[in-house]
């Protein structure tokens, strides 16, 4: 255990460079899923819209404190930089170094709260012991009322797993990867079993505690925004088909809040993993994913209506909606002052919330084009599906080929540039202020 | 006739007592308006008041709104008041007087094709929006003794927007925020009510000296910013849309430190 020896001597920065360094691979840094206010006692509070401090150089927001405990490991999942058989530079946090970072970069707004993951540091119920006890004190000792997101150790005892649960608001552990066949061969140590197992247990007592608050207003909130999850794309050979059968799965069968994807980055070499290319992560693959991922939670698709065996890949130039407009055009025009919620949540160019506002505005009188632009629909997509009051915007052919011709274009909303993740998600929706929540 | 026009300070208080005296005076009145000092633009066919403006008729009106238009409405007027644009007290009035002829006054901000009732929205929209983006890049840093000071330059009038925000976040903290823009500060004691003040009543005198740790957190700060973005997925485009160039004037990650 040289490891230890080199650790003593580490300064802070060091450690949260090492730490902060091997955490950033887990894509979630959401803050949230939950509202809550100060008690006047301690720091902080929560909201649910989530808040993001800061973007990094590869825009992705941050929010959360990401960080994790220790990189030691006993595993060795193929894909991971922390896998025991690597030689990297070792670190560990104490509980009360952690807890004087989340409090000090909160006090400045630098963050939203802590996100705290961990390699697996001489077994699974030791490692999660130490999360607890972190947990713990900063709850406790620190009054820290912001937002903490923790994940499950795959492996940790059920009790472990239910104490940390009612001191943090999120709680996640990893899926890996969307089969069990490539859990198998790429993280030997994990199964599905035990990753499944923890997640529903926190499905369960999230159950069980909403009786009891239900009952007793005041008792202890157990993990109130909800558990998610990632998996890792492109590192094994599922199709997109597959893939958000398995997050609709997640969703209908664990009530999950969300599920990460996240574009498979090489960092080992590795004969079970694919061969390195020039082409860098699937960043377009990836943004589809989460596209694809919107239209399931708040727009009543279902898996099957997107893809098929036949079809099982998403469309690299289109985003999964708009494909399915274009695929669908008996469907459509839909006349604005009267289709339902429903139908008007299916036409490109119209997020929720101007579906929401137009079912509530025409109430008052019929709607026209600009009416629409005002409530934020995005026309230059829209006007190939739409009707006002009768009346098409241009006149226009409702062929497929000529609408993918015109509304295909080649300055796509992906936010900025080519293929990334968007965690604003501008594409799909009409609000730029949009966080995932509102309809949480 | 001539068409009323009540001229008002640009403040809360101006703007709601402009509203009271356009309201006693004519509240079917679909051509009166609101002009601010140092704005008014002289129109022919007009009549001029000036107003006098106090709490007692602001709070009047408040009360209206929150009766007769309820919650929403009276949330999306809060924001609107603090916007940058000059019509703002014209479209709140006018409004007032659409949401007279609705059956259900409490759905006035649902209709959306009353030009009034949009621009309030608009503007409401507006200023939350760049309320939250304060919310999430504002930095404080912290000065001798202890004390959380932080500087914004917000188009938009956004302190009373942000202040319930930070003062529940952080009861405990002696902080300032100043906006720079508005030259208003809010000030928040450590366990008591906090307050605003304009530069006009009072300079606030702090200590300018940053704290003997403010650096160490700082640096550390900057270092996770830099080793939690992936090399892979390297995007600057994406993070100036996600984080535009005006608010980093103050943050301790670009830069001044
Ligand atoms: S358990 Fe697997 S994924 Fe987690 S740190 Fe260890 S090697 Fe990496």
């Amino acid at each position: 255990m040289q490891g230890v020896r080199i650790q003593q001597e580490m300064s802070l920065f060091e450690k949260l460079n090492i730490l902060s360094d091997a955490a950033k691979y887990d894509v979630a840094c959401t803050s949230s899923g939950t509202d809550r206010r100060g008690d006047g006692k301690g720091i902080g509070n929560c909201k649910a819209a989530g808040i993001c401090h800061s973007f990094s150089a590869d825009g992705r927001c941050i929010s959360l404190l990401k960080i994790l405990f220790t990189n030691e490991c006993i595993f060795d999942c193929k894909y991971c930089i922390n896998r025991a058989s690597n030689d990297v530079k070792r670190a560990s946090f104490t509980p009360d170094e952690v807890c004087r970072l989340t409090i000090e970069f909160y006090r400045r707004n630098y963050i939203e709260g802590l996100f705290l993951s961990s390699g697996v540091l001489k077994s699974p119920d030791y490692t999660m012991r130490l999360i607890y006890e972190t947990l713990w004190k900063l709850r406790q000792e620190y009054h820290f009322q912001g937002y903490i997101h923790v994940k499950a150790i795959p492996g940790a005892s059920q009790e472990l797993i239910q104490m940390t649960g009612f001191l943090a608001d999120r709680m996640s552990v990893n899926l890996e990867l969307p089969t069990a066949e490539s859990l198998r061969k790429l993280a030997p140590h994990k199964s599905r079993k035990n990753i499944l197992g923890p997640m529903r247990l926190v499905q369960n007592k999230r159950e069980e505690n909403k009786q009891e608050i239900a009952v007793y207003k005041h008792a202890p909130r157990f993990v109130p925004a909800g558990q998610s999850t990632q998996m890792i794309i492109g590192a094994t050979p599922e199709s997109d088909y597959q893939i958000i059968h398995v997050a609709e799965s997640l969703y209908q069968k664990f009530q999950l809040k969300r599920v990460f994807y996240s574009a498979f980055i090489h960092v080992n070499e590795d004969a079970s993993l694919p061969a390195r290319t020039d082409e860098g992560p699937p960043l377009l693959r990836e943004h589809r994913l989460y596209q694809a991922d919107w239209l399931l939670r708040y727009y009543h698709f279902s898996a099957s209506e997107l893809l098929s065996e036949k079809q099982p890949n998403f469309n690299v130039l289109l985003d999964p909606k708009c494909d399915w407009a274009i695929r669908h055009l008996e469907w459509f025009p839909v006349e604005v002052n009267r289709a339902d919620y429903q139908v008007l949540l299916r036409v490109p160019g119209i997020g929720y919330t101007s579906a929401r506002r137009i079912v509530k505005a025409r109430k008052f009188g019929s709607l026209d084009f600009e009416d629409l632009r005002k409530m934020g629909v995005v026309l230059k997509r829209a006007l190939y599906f739409i009707t006002c009051k009768g009346r098409m915007m241009y006149p226009v052919k409702m062929e497929q080929d000529y609408i993918l011709r015109n509304i295909l274009d080649p300055r796509e909303k992906l936010p900025g540039g080519l293929g990334e993740m968007g965690y604003r998600q501008l594409s799909l929706f009409d609000d730029v202020n949009f966080r995932e929540v509102k309809a949480e | 006739m001539l068409k009323r026009r009540f001229i008002c300070t640009d403040t809360t208080i101006g703007i709601l007592s402009a509203i009271y005296d356009a309201w006693k005076m004519d509240r079917t009145d679909t051509e009166a308006g609101i002009p601010l000092w140092g704005t008014v633009q002289h129109e022919m066919f007009c009549e001029y008041y000036e107003v006098e403006e106090n709490e007692r008729k602001a709070g009047a009106v408040r009360k209206l709104i929150r009766e007769r238009l309820g919650k929403q409405a009276y949330s999306d007027i809060s924001y609107a008041i603090l916007s940058k644009d000059e019509d703002k007290g014209t479209a709140i009035l006018q409004t007032m007087v659409a949401a007279r002829e609705l059956a259900d006054s409490h759905r006035i901000m649902e209709h959306l094709s009353h030009p009034a009732v949009r621009r309030v929205f608009e503007m409401s929209r507006n200023v939350g929006r760049e309320a939250h983006y304060w919310e999430e890049f504002l930095r404080f840093r912290e000065m001798k003794p202890k004390i959380l000071y932080a500087e914004i330059t917000p188009q938009n009038q956004v302190l009373p927007a942000i202040a319930d925000h930070f003062a529940d976040r952080f009861p405990l903290e002696d902080f300032v925020i100043y906006d720079k823009n508005h030259a208003s500060y809010m000030i928040h004691p450590r366990q008591k009510k906090w307050m605003f003040m304009t530069d006009h009543e009072q300079k606030w005198e702090a200590a300018k000296e940053l704290s003997e740790e403010e650096e160490a957190w700082c640096t550390l700060w900057k270092g996770f910013r830099k080793s939690i973005s992936i090399k892979d997925r390297e995007n600057k485009k994406l993070q100036t849309q996600n984080m535009p160039l005006r608010y980093r004037g103050d943050m301790p990650e670009y830069g001044k430190s």
